[in-house]
């Protein structure tokens, strides 16, 4: 079987929805941005793309009419490159690498950009035009559950604390800043122009200031009784990213530099209502395809959407907790729903070749009761 | 000629920013200066912050958010050549001539010839700012002193000089008047001009009085305040506000530059404790507390009052002071006459008061309408002096002051029995400087439904609203219920009018009135009254009448124009959703706010906000977008805090009217009604998209999260169903369109189901009860 790898990862910074410095720039344009600047930074060849798969989770208005073509041409990519967009919810762009991956297995090109892109300044959660199924709604109210309700039931059915969410959402501000600090974000990082000529370049949901007593003090966002706070979940983001997914030996033959090997992918159904679990199902089923165990995986990005989630997870998948989200999470970042999943893919790839190891994974819930997966090998 | 498009302000102070603020506010850009930083990369970060401090100011200085983009901050060092762009360059610096002069010198260099300049001061000399200056400056230069906060306070005095001319004067007048909305006084260049000259005298007067006479600062706010139609901080309070800290600086210029034999020097003292207290920090709201203050780490906000005496704190009191009580409103004599200790302080401090306004006529102005309009524009009293002078009584006040041995000023011995103002054959005239009665003439673009009340009889009439003819074939509905709410009293007025005007002479309707509240809306106490005796009949009889009148206002064959000031809410905002168009005083409050008591709007509110939603073109398309937006306004209630918001939430359309100023509101209303009546056209029903139960089921779950979380309480759930299914448009689907009539049926049905609701009963009668909603 062909070797598919990871050989080049970027994305814009990740601002606060509405009040952050991308609310005012449109999605298709910071994608393209992202995608040009990825094209730019590896120096791969346009015209050799089979196709662009962008990952949207509300492909709407500014980010709809399928904005994979639209950012073809904004990206200023060869009319031959096609473009697909994707729609899995928060799991959009990793099911992008995934569809790549499986078309290049069937022998349909070499090489994929897999982006994703969420504004959810411009267009809302739900979308401009939420209009469920009423019977649906009636027979199977969870099917249309509210994903901060999930958060609360995952606690509940899993015994996580306030605090230690708390104490998560804490570590992951310290780690975002400390990389932030350190330079370690920069790379990754593609500069964005804003309409008036502004670059923005660094995240802006990171808060390296936080503090337990801070975070403590914040009401329960989604119950009244509950124990998740808007410290202990994803903010609403904007942000765009883009990785190539591509044969080993297209990347040598471009001289990519191949980040990680994509050795499994798998994704999993699971009750809704808890629907942040569903990386445990989605893990197993990578891991197990992947023939290796948790504990041999070196590098863990599990998708914060909540804390409680998260520590759910851990604690169900015994995972050590030195190995996860070493640059944090999207508690400190943001989480721009159709984007993260191409983010944390491309993460895990980039610390599996900066940290060393063997392997990496990269999961995520997925709303609608969910896990995707996506395992990854060192490359030789 | 000159004119006004481009403003400068220097100085970003609280005054400076704020009256930048209003600037924006009246559409027209303004560059912000203030000195540079001089850490940082920012060197206009003082005015930047300034900006940022508007758009959190409370009460809000800008009408809306946006606003704040047409206010550009700039710093002195940097940007002073931008202002050969401005045509009015206004400065609001520090308060030392010295200072001033040098600034003055540097803005002489970079302003364009002609441009006008003007300063905010409120205690220096026109004279003495001009002393020294370059001639062209001197004529370009004014006094343009605004009151503090600058959107709210209507008052401006202006001061020119012998050699201005009368163009500068008449454009600076002419923009504050029309664009800022300003009740514009031209005052001669005397100390405090007129509204502070008598303004700080007064609560001088009130504070020394109460030291020496042992009133409690409680008992003088009661009584300095609503007998004489003053608002209830009366002066202690009042200080508190405005700031302890200004009142010696204040005090201090009065005291120099009033000349020798004027009055204030008898009451000019510096108490020591108000001393100690600025020094100690307590300063006012601002700072740790003034003359009240909230009891310090106390875990309930407890409201103290200092001891005049002692200088300590304890609990405030509500006092029952018993003239007040007698006395009413418009009834100052009763306070003025009574011998108790109470009596005797309200005497000596309003007798002072009123006899140092009239001292100043005719030295500080020739005009007793300048200084009434100083007063109540500048002090937010509601009566000036010269119409407090007439509710007491002029003879009997002469008396009293002759008889406790006061002096009494000249000019108020030429007021005999008719007072300071009378009305002659519908003529309201004043008395002049020389004892003349004068007409009272009605500036250009104004007119005043007083002055054709004082003219005219009424068209038609009833106890809760009036028909009036304002000329020119307009007909003017004047509501005059209790906060004029409307009731079947107005509804029946409303009907009145459609078929006066269609059976007579009349061309168009303007809904109007001179309150400083157009309508609270519907009334809802009768709700209460109905829902008690169980006669939901009659209240399923009130929302189908309202529909009926609201629909045949709306599709009348004239036009009619609503021109709202103040609070618009419920039944008066859906009044304006329904009218041709709308003239709105910019400080108009407006919201389809019924959800506070349990119902919703049922008059075509609901049916008519969301068309207007629906049939926009600015937003995003698909049936939901227009259900989401209004189901957030009239499900949260949303207010606008001004007539420019009230078009963002389109509320007012477009091509409805803003009338800065309240005084032009009637005659701008009036113009649009006869600008509409020319080959007028009623407009035709709409029908409109809506999603059905697909999207109702989206909108019931978004408020059960709300629910879980704690923000939504249980009736707001049930109030919120009903809303959702008006909104969707019941058992529709988005393939059929959904007409008005269809949307009208579906109010009343959820009318119906929730007014009968006894949680609803609940909010209702909380709200009549304590005037806040109950969230059951």
């Amino acid at each position: 079987m062909v070797d598919i790898v990871i050989a080049g990862y970027a994305r814009s910074a990740f601002h606060f929805a509405h009040k952050g410095a991308l609310a005012k720039i449109r999605p298709d344009d910071l994608v393209a941005q992202v995608i040009k600047g990825l094209v730019h930074k590896t120096g791969i060849e346009g015209g050799a793309l089979e196709a662009v798969f962008m990952g949207c989770a509300f492909p709407e208005g500014e980010q709809g009419l399928n904005v994979a073509r639209l950012a073809v041409f904004l990206a200023d990519l060869p009319q031959s490159v096609g473009g697909a967009t994707v729609n899995h919810f928060c799991g959009s762009s990793m099911q992008a690498i995934h569809m790549a991956a499986g078309a290049i297995s069937m022998g349909a090109g070499s090489a994929y950009i897999c982006a994703g892109i969420e504004s959810m300044s411009r267009v809302p959660m739900m979308g401009f035009n939420p209009l469920l199924n009423p019977a649906l709604a009636h027979d199977f109210p969870p099917a249309f559950i509210s994903m901060g309700e999930t958060a609360e039931n995952v606690a509940d059915k899993y015994g996580v604390t306030r605090k230690d969410q708390d104490s998560f959402s804490l570590e992951s501000h310290q780690k975002a800043a400390l990389a932030q600090g350190a330079g370690k974000l920069r790379d990754e990082i593609i500069s964005i122009e804003d309409e008036i000529g502004a670059v923005i370049d660094h995240d802006g949901c990171i808060r390296g200031g936080s503090t337990l007593e801070g975070l403590g003090g914040l009401a329960p966002a989604f119950k009244e009784e509950g124990s998740v706070t808007a410290g202990s979940s994803s903010p609403l983001t904007d942000g765009a990213s883009a990785v190539i997914v591509c044969t080993a030996d297209f990347a040598k033959e471009q001289e990519l530099t191949v980040l990680a090997k994509i050795r499994s992918i798998a994704v999993a159904g699971c009750a809704p209502e808890i629907m942040g679990i569903g990386p445990v199902a989605a893990t197993k089923k990578a891991l197990s395809r992947a023939g290796i165990t948790i504990k041999d995986l070196d590098v863990i990005e599990l998708n914060e959407a909540f804390a409680s989630q998260a520590l759910a997870c851990i604690s169900d998948l015994d995972i050590d907790t030195n190995k996860i989200n070493l640059d944090g999470g999207a508690i400190a970042l943001g989480h721009p729903l159709g984007a993260t999943g191409a983010r944390i893919t491309g993460k895990a790839a980039q610390l599996l070749k900066r940290e060393g190891g063997n392997f990496a994974l990269a999961t995520q819930c997925i709303g609608g009761g969910q896990g995707i997966a996506t395992v990854l090998e060192a490359a030789e | 000629m000159r004119s006004i498009k481009k403003v400068a302000v220097i100085g970003a102070g609280v005054m400076g920013a704020g009256i930048a603020a209003q600037v924006a506010n009246a559409g027209v850009e303004v560059l912000l200066f203030d000195r540079p930083q001089t850490e940082g990369d920012d060197r206009s970060a003082i005015a930047r912050g300034a900006v940022a401090s508007l758009l959190k100011s409370n009460p809000a200085a800008l009408m809306s958010k946006k606003n704040a983009e047409l206010v550009l901050p700039m710093n002195t060092e940097d940007d002073l050549d931008k202002l050969g762009t401005c045509d009015w360059i206004i400065e609001a610096i520090i308060e030392d001539v010295g200072i001033k002069q040098g600034l003055y010198r540097q803005l002489d260099e970079h302003r364009k010839k002609g441009s006008i300049i003007s300063s905010n001061t409120s205690t220096l000399r026109r004279r003495d700012l001009v002393e020294g200056m370059p001639s062209d400056f001197c004529k370009d230069f004014l006094i343009s002193h605004f009151f503090n906060p600058p959107r709210y306070m209507r008052l401006l005095e202006l001061v020119g000089g012998d050699e201005t001319p009368d163009d500068l004067m008449a454009v600076v007048e002419g923009f504050c008047d029309k664009q800022l909305g300003k009740g514009v006084v031209r005052c001669k260049d005397t100390p405090g001009f007129i509204a502070n000259r008598i303004g700080i005298f007064w609560l001088q007067c009130a504070v020394v009085e109460a030291i020496d006479q042992g009133i409690s600062i409680e008992v003088a706010d009661a009584l300095i305040g609503r007998p004489f139609g003053i608002p209830k901080t009366g002066v202690f309070a009042l200080l508190d506000m405005v700031g302890l800290d200004l009142m010696p600086h204040v005090l201090g210029s009065m005291a120099e530059y009033l000349d020798a034999d004027d009055p204030f020097h008898e009451i000019y003292r510096e108490p020591v404790f108000i001393k100690e207290m600025i020094a100690d920090g307590y300063t006012g709201r601002k700072g740790k507390g003034g003359f009240y203050r909230l009891k310090p780490d106390s875990p309930e906000k407890v409201k103290e009052a200092v001891d005049l005496k002692t200088g300590n704190y304890h609990k405030a009191s509500r006092p029952p002071v018993a003239i007040v009580k007698k006395a009413g409103r418009k009834n100052p004599r009763k306070v003025l006459d009574d011998n108790s200790p109470e009596g005797r302080y309200a005497w000596s401090v309003m007798s002072k008061t009123l006899s140092y306004a009239a001292s100043l006529v005719p030295t500080v102005t020739e005009d007793i309408g300048a200084i009434d309009q100083a007063m109540c524009l500048g002090y937010n009293w509601k009566y000036g002096p010269f119409e407090l002078l007439d509710q007491i009584g002029a003879p009997w006040f002469i008396q009293k002051l002759s008889s406790t041995g006061q002096k009494v000023p000249e000019f108020l011995t030429k007021a005999g029995s008719e007072g300071f103002y009378r009305l002659k054959q519908g003529q309201r005239e004043y008395l002049s400087s020389i004892g003349q009665y004068r007409p009272i003439e009605t500036r250009s673009g104004v007119l005043k439904l007083e002055d054709v009340k004082a003219r005219s009889k009424p068209v038609a009439k009833n106890p809760s609203a009036s028909l009036w003819d304002i000329g020119d074939g307009v007909l003017c509905l004047e509501f005059h219920s209790k906060m004029n709410s409307l009731n079947l009293w107005t509804l029946g007025l409303m009907g009145k009018a459609i078929r006066i005007i269609e059976e007579g002479d009349f061309k168009a309707l303007v809904v109007y009135n001179d309150g400083s509240n157009f309508s609270v809306g519907a009334n809802i106490g009768l709700m209460a009254f109905a829902a008690k005796i169980w006669a939901f009949p009659f209240i399923d009889y009130m929302v189908r009448r309202g529909q009926d009148t609201y629909k045949a206002l709306k599709f009348a064959p004239f036009p009619v124009v609503s021109a709202p000031s103040g609070l618009a809410l419920g039944g008066a905002c859906e009044l304006l959703l329904h009218s041709d168009a709308v003239q709105a005083h910019a400080e108009t409050y407006t919201g389809l706010v019924e959800v506070g008591v349990g119902i919703i709007p049922g008059w075509g509110g609901c049916k008519e906000l969301l068309c207007r939603w629906a049939l926009a073109k600015d937003g995003p398309k698909g049936p939901m977008p227009p259900v989401s937006k209004t189901f957030e306004i009239i499900g949260l209630a949303q207010v606008a805090k001004s007539a420019k918001e009230a078009r963002e939430m389109k509320i007012l359309r477009p091509s409805d009217g803003i009338s800065m100023n309240r005084d032009r509101l009637l005659a701008d209303a009036k113009a649009k009604a006869l600008e509409l009546a020319k080959d007028y056209k009623s407009p035709e029903p709409v029908e409109i998209t809506l999603p059905g139960k697909s999207g109702r089921v989206a909108l019931d779950l978004a408020v059960a999260g709300f629910r879980k979380s704690g923000k939504a309480t249980p009736h707001d759930v049930v109030v919120s169903a009903a809303l959702s299914e008006v909104l969707s448009g019941g058992d529709t689907d988005m393939t059929r369109k959904v007409s008005e009539d269809a949307l009208l049926t579906l109010e009343r049905k959820a009318f119906h189901s929730l007014c009968r609701h006894p949680d609803t009963i609940l909010r209702v009668n909380h709200m009549l009860k304590t005037g806040k909603p109950l969230r059951n």
